[in-house]
């Protein structure tokens, strides 16, 4: 009994952890591909936020600010259509904590910049930031990712059509 | 939890399925491909420094290597007086309202030689904005600086900000700008020259580079002799007041 209906959930649609999976998967890859798309057209502003972190030296900030829009783009595409899910999360999730403590570290040594997550980035008004809001999506956006580290299986997915 | 299937199924080739491992190597290979090529892009925009590319020179009162901003008042400066960095773009609304509120205090000091000041004129907003006027206006300031007239066309520019942020600047406003700053005769010819040709646009680019380079990814940043005093600046009187200590 408990075999079939394990072997049917495998295939359907309607267990509840495959449904978060998905809730997770739909979220994460979102905010992932539109975060990516909205900074893939300026790669200089891209370039600019990364280094307004001064947490990288000078080149290596711009390689990885010319780099990041296009990598969010994929992974958040590969979450979204449920393709790789596992590999992807742990990218999406490595790129979440590497935010998080860029952000942190930002905040406590007193810059005052915009993390340029959506677009934009640089120094603003100290009074604009919003160093705490930027965290808790990042670290809510982790949680995503580390549920489908943890169980990759999840509902609507093309790992599921194509491999089975 | 369930066992991961990914070792058994990466071995075998499900019937009738695509090979997750085709996929996967397609994957990954378009990842690389267009990192590469978005960071080719991007690095396109920026190449070499000011020394070397034919025409591009730095112009007239650059002070501090590859880069660094224009020294307005070498002739008048005392030897005593600390250095005023002042890091602007010329689309930049926050600059406007700074040169309207102390402009003139500045260029009065600056005449008296009570400071060094040293103008940084950034770029970065043409990305933001999608134009490239402020990229121009920084190469038209600098053919400015070269006719000996920098801090006066940097206030005819600052005076001719549009109102809406990124409505940008056209030639003929650049050029009325000049006029404005009292380039005339055959200096105008060169200064036109000079502007039409992006004569200035490494230069202008270094300036940007340099600037994040010295931590400022913002305008307007206001250092004196090194220190930012930005947040500092609520009235003309604090900056007086502060130059004035900074004064040995």
């Amino acid at each position: 009994m408990g075999q079939i209906k394990g072997q049917l959930g495998h295939r359907g649609a309607g267990r509840p952890p495959d449904l978060i999976g998905l809730l997770a998967r739909l979220i994460l890859g979102a905010v992932l591909a539109v975060a990516g798309g909205l900074k893939v057209t300026s790669p200089a502003s891209s370039a600019r936020a990364v280094r307004a972190f001064q947490i990288l030296p000078y080149d290596l900030a711009g390689y990885v600010g010319y780099a990041l829009p296009v990598v969010e783009i994929v992974v958040g595409l590969l979450l979204v259509t449920g393709l790789f899910t596992r590999a992807s999360a742990v990218v999406g999730g490595l790129l979440m904590v590497a935010f998080i403590i860029g952000i942190i570290s930002a905040w406590t040594r007193g810059l005052a910049i915009d993390c340029g997550c959506f677009g934009g980035g640089g120094t603003i008004a100290a009074s604009q930031t919003q160093y705490g809001r930027d965290v808790l999506r990042d670290v809510g956006l982790a949680a995503c990712a580390g549920w489908l580290v943890v169980r990759p299986h999840t509902a609507y997915s093309l790992d599921h059509r194509f491999f089975g | 939890m369930r066992p991961d299937a990914s070792k058994k199924i990466a071995k075998v080739t499900p019937k009738g399925g695509p090979n997750p491992v085709v996929i996967g190597a397609i994957v990954a290979a378009v990842v690389v491909v267009a990192v590469v090529v978005a960071i080719l892009i991007g690095n396109s925009g920026k190449s070499g420094s000011s020394t070397g590319a034919s025409g591009s020179s730095a112009p007239v009162g650059v002070v501090g290597g590859t880069g660094g901003g224009i020294l307005v008042n070498k002739a008048t400066a005392k030897g005593n007086a600390p250095t005023l960095d002042l890091y602007e773009d010329f689309q930049c609304p926050t600059c406007g309202e700074l040169e309207k509120a102390m402009g003139s205090r500045l260029a009065s000091m600056a005449k008296a030689g009570q400071v060094k000041l040293v103008v940084h004129v950034l770029s970065f907003l043409d990305a933001n904005l999608k134009n490239d006027s402020s990229s121009r206006a920084a190469n038209a300031a600098a053919c400015a600086a070269d006719a000996g007239k920098f801090l006066e066309y940097h206030s005819a520019v600052f005076a001719g900000q549009p109102a809406q942020e990124g409505a940008g600047y056209t030639d003929a406003q650049l050029t009325q700008f000049a006029k404005t700053a009292g380039i005339t005769g055959t200096a105008l010819t060169t200064w036109q020259k000079c502007a039409s040709s992006g004569q200035h646009a490494q230069y202008v680019t270094d300036v940007q580079t340099g600037a994040e380079k010295a931590g400022v990814f913002g305008t307007p940043t206001v250092k004196l002799n090194g220190k930012d005093i930005t947040k500092t600046l609520t009235t003309g009187d604090a900056l007086v007041a502060q130059v004035k200590a900074a004064t040995k």
